[in-house]
């Protein structure tokens, strides 16, 4: 495997870190998990945003005084107890959500745990990490200050010069043709929405997976919500200038964890952006392809021994063996099978069972019991 | 005898063409894809065939390469997770290790230390040795692990046929012992370069 060497590395530090930790508490065994903690705190915190957000441009029906986006969002900074704090919160958090998903990727790629049986789990993630990045993005329209108007009409023209669906599109993101109040309460759709299809993405995700490592030790969370705590009361978030829809504004900041592709659009045709970001995604699902290595020999159940104690499917750690109802003539009522598209091959089956019912095909386990002997009476 | 997973500490540079460590000849060598592939019947042939004690080694605790291989194995070695070690193994003659692929120096010293207490402990005795109240090795201090149930046995001579008794260990015991060992993994972590470059082979 050509990220070998990485690897070897990346285990010395992860050994280096369970001194410190133990393997119990090694942040690095809960790469996946992280991400998932920073979504619970954004579904949270977000929930106070929510009740207090506006998603409106302008107050037309309104005269008193001007109520809108950006106004909801000043309110909140200002007036609402700790909103500054939870507003702070939910913006550190995605960007360190970012952050631990790259991590995450980064981590499973240098261990080569992406492949083969897993190769729903890449795929999945790879869907997630682009719907995480355009939810942020969302985000940053929504406080509607200058910036947001500039990214909403950098978007717009992005969109537009897409072929065939691009105006369509364009529609579709504007919730209109132009600019309207409407359109706030599309981007405030498409940041809640997206962010609960999430869970259905996350569902593909860890489907495959038995008992997935979905939460850290407590510990650990305290440690990354005190970390964000930490960056909010650093860099308490503040609003630009409220959005104006007859002003031509021009410079902005980039976030870079959620905005490069903004910068990217500043310097590059709308055109050769759109085939970057594809070529991108693509690049990242054909990943797992590069690397050709031996096909997985999936394990294989001796059915005359099967006595259908379903040990091995509770142990497969791929969701691989499904329980079956075993045959009429049969002595007992289930029957094991496996399918081999999900299995590793890893053989934790076979040590799962007592009744050598289940086997790689490679290496049966009469075989290595006889080694065993073998290897004693020499 | 030692059951030893592929992905983790990487022996193929230390064996020798018949399975044997190099630096410790005692020690044959069984490779597994995975840890969790280990069945408790396995380490009772092993010992039935005459083995003296049985390594087993996986990917660091919370880290195996397959998911959850190493943590099966030794749940089902500590009995918390069927199918399980029969009661009448010595409990004192297994030890799990787990260790990443770089760590195959760490993985030779331990090996050295339990082959030294495994000696000491004498050979296996036969089938039948009832479970006489033998007395317990005490829950062990942390720090120094494997060689800690000292000798409630005297050091017998030969592997196959001696028939001194090696009480086989009543019930509670198993959860006890493997698990200190694990315990203190992390802690001698760090030491391995220094320790192996130091020893010549036994």
């Amino acid at each position: 495997m050509y990220t070998e060497p990485i690897n070897n590395l990346n285990l010395k530090l992860e050994a280096w870190t369970n001194v410190i930790t133990t393997s119990k508490y090694n942040p690095f065994y809960y790469h996946g998990a992280l991400p998932q903690f920073y979504l619970w705190v954004l579904y949270l915190s977000g929930l106070l945003l929510f009740a207090y957000y506006i998603p409106t441009i302008d107050n037309a029906y309104s005269s008193e005084k001007l109520i809108n986006a950006w106004t909801s969002v000043n309110y909140i900074t200002n007036t609402i107890p700790f909103g500054a704090v939870f507003r702070g919160i939910h913006r550190y958090a995605g960007d360190a959500m970012v952050v631990t998903i790259l991590l995450h990727m980064l981590r499973v790629w240098i261990t080569d745990r992406y492949r083969q049986y897993r190769i729903v789990q890449w795929l999945s993630g790879v869907v997630l990490l682009v719907m995480v990045l355009f939810i942020g993005q969302t985000g940053y329209y929504l406080v509607w200050d200058e910036r947001s108007l500039i990214l909403t009409r950098m978007t717009c023209s992005a969109l537009d010069a897409i072929p065939l669906v691009g105006t369509g599109l364009k529609t579709w993101f504007l919730n209109g043709t132009e600019l309207t109040n409407y359109t706030l309460a599309n981007f405030l759709f498409i940041h809640i929405g997206l962010s609960f299809a999430l869970l259905f993405g996350l569902w593909i995700h860890y489907v495959r997976m038995t008992r997935p490592v979905l939460t850290p030790p407590p510990v650990i969370n305290y440690i990354l919500m005190a970390a964000i705590l930490l960056v909010v009361a650093w860099f308490p978030i503040e609003s630009g200038k409220m959005a104006d829809l007859t002003s031509q504004p021009n410079t902005f900041e980039v976030d870079w964890f959620f905005l490069f592709p903004y910068a990217m659009l500043t310097s590059m045709q709308p055109g050769i952006f759109w085939l970057t970001m594809l070529a991108g995604v693509v690049l990242l699902c054909v990943v797992p392809y590069f690397v050709r290595t031996k096909e997985v020999e999936p394990a294989e159940v001796v059915l005359k021994n099967c006595t259908g104690c379903s040990l091995c499917a509770k142990d497969c750690p791929y969701q691989a063996i499904e329980m079956v109802p075993a045959p009429a003539e049969s002595r007992f009522k289930l029957l094991a099978t496996v399918k081999p598209y999900r299995c590793s091959g890893c053989g934790v089956c076979v040590g799962a069972c007592a009744f050598d019912a289940i086997d790689l095909p490679n290496m049966p386990d009469a075989d290595v019991t006889a080694q065993i002997k073998a290897l004693l009476q020499s | 005898m030692s059951l030893v997973c592929e992905r983790s500490c990487d022996l193929n540079a230390q064996l020798d063409s018949q399975g044997r460590l190099t630096a410790v000849p005692e020690v044959q060598v069984v490779k597994f894809p995975c840890s969790g592939m280990i069945q408790p019947l396995m380490v009772e042939a092993a010992f039935k065939a005459g083995a003296t004690g049985v390594i087993i080694t996986g990917c660091q605790l919370g880290d195996c390469y397959y998911r959850e291989g190493n943590r099966m194995i030794r749940e089902r070695l500590l009995g918390g997770r069927p199918p399980g070690l029969k009661k009448t193994v010595d409990r004192r003659r297994v030890i799990g290790l787990w260790l990443s692929r770089p760590q195959a120096s760490r993985f030779i010293s331990e090996a050295k230390e339990f082959l030294a207490v495994v000696t000491e402990l004498g050979p296996v005795a036969p089938e039948p040795a009832k479970p006489t109240p033998a007395p317990k090795p005490a829950p062990q201090p942390k720090s120094e692990a494997k060689s800690e149930p000292e000798n409630n046995k005297a050091p017998a001579g030969e592997a196959k046929s001696s028939k001194a008794t090696a009480p086989a260990d009543p019930g509670p015991e198993p959860a006890a012992q493997p698990k200190s060992e694990t315990k203190d993994e992390p802690k001698t972590e760090s030491k391995p370069e220094a320790k192996e470059e130091g020893k010549p082979e036994s």
